[in-house]
């Protein structure tokens, strides 16, 4: 059972259990897959900004699918030429440091020792960050859209548990993940303002 | 960078001529237009996620993210910079890394 993160001398320390670990790593995992660069780096500078300057213009219209949307959201509101330049000057990097944020977050789960979660700055950082893009994708699948759909979300969830509501086990168990997310990501942050 | 001249340049010996201070706001150069950065309200990012993205990435006290915070939270969006048009692009493209919902404008 997870308990919440706190800033213990100087770093962010709190408890996940083997089960609760493997979930988030599997759905980092799922992020990094979604979010990554189609043309992913080599880790060579040079062969990296070879490939870059072959390349054909990337696509600059917006993605179709709405969660990917959400992760790269159009930069100008109005003047979509803007919207449209921005988005193939930019998409590649925002992309690549996205999979390199997720990526440490990966590492830092992979090396924990749990039940004990024990991060510097950094890692907790990265694990904050990381948990943004798995919400935001999942809370776009889930239909939020303002501030009252999550509310509902949250109530519904409650119900369902305590079996006041009837709902399908597979949009249960996104809604659980969404809703554990958010309090994992909750309890990082704060502990991360606290300084 | 350049190099700085070898002497100052010489001062004006005479008094700039008034007229300037006529013409000064319709030769504002175009760099000096303001640019702003927007963040907008969505149902995902948490209220101290988004408190934290500010204080870290732009520098600002506790204070000043929390109330940015606020006004996304309750007011629908805050511009969170102003400067150049490079700058609110650099700020734009750093929100969105963070998954922060952002764009970027003339100020109107």
């Amino acid at each position: 059972m997870a308990t919440a993160f706190r800033r213990k001398r100087g770093r962010v320390v709190g408890r996940l259990d083997d089960d609760e670990v493997a979930v988030v790593l599997d759905l980092l995992r799922l992020t990094r897959d979604f979010v990554a660069p189609e043309r992913a780096d080599t880790g060579d500078p040079f062969l990296d900004l070879v490939a870059g300057l072959g390349e054909a213009d990337p696509d600059p219209t917006e993605p179709s699918d709405p969660a990917l949307r959400r992760l790269l959201p159009p930069a100008h509101r109005t003047d979509g030429e803007q919207a449209a330049e921005f988005r193939r000057l930019t998409e590649h990097s925002v992309r690549t440091r996205k999979a390199t944020t997720l990526s440490t977050a990966i590492s830092v789960l992979e090396e924990s020792t749990p039940p004990r979660i024990d991060l510097d700055d950094g890692q907790a950082q990265a694990l904050a960050v990381a948990l943004t893009d798995i919400r935001l994708i999942l809370g776009e699948r889930l239909g939020l859209r303002t501030d009252e759909d999550s509310e509902r979300l949250h109530r519904e969830l409650e119900e369902a548990l305590s079996g006041e509501r009837d709902i399908d086990p597979a949009l249960a168990q996104q809604m659980a993940y969404y809703d554990f997310l958010s309090w994992l990501q909750e309890t990082l942050t704060t502990a991360m303002l606290e300084r | 960078m350049s190099d700085a001249p070898p002497e100052p340049p010489a001062a004006p010996s005479e008094p700039l001529p008034q007229r300037r201070q006529q013409v000064g706001l319709l030769d504002r150069p175009e760099q000096d237009t303001p640019w702003v950065t927007l963040v907008w309200n969505d149902p995902v990012n948490l209220m101290s996620y988004v408190t934290w993205v500010f204080q870290t990435h732009f520098g600002y006290p506790r204070e000043r993210a929390e109330s940015l915070m606020m006004d996304v939270h309750t007011k629908g969006r805050a511009v969170v910079s102003t400067g150049s048009r490079e700058k609110v692009e650099a700020d734009t493209e750093a929100m969105h890394g963070y998954g922060l919902w952002a764009t970027f404008q003339k100020d109107a």
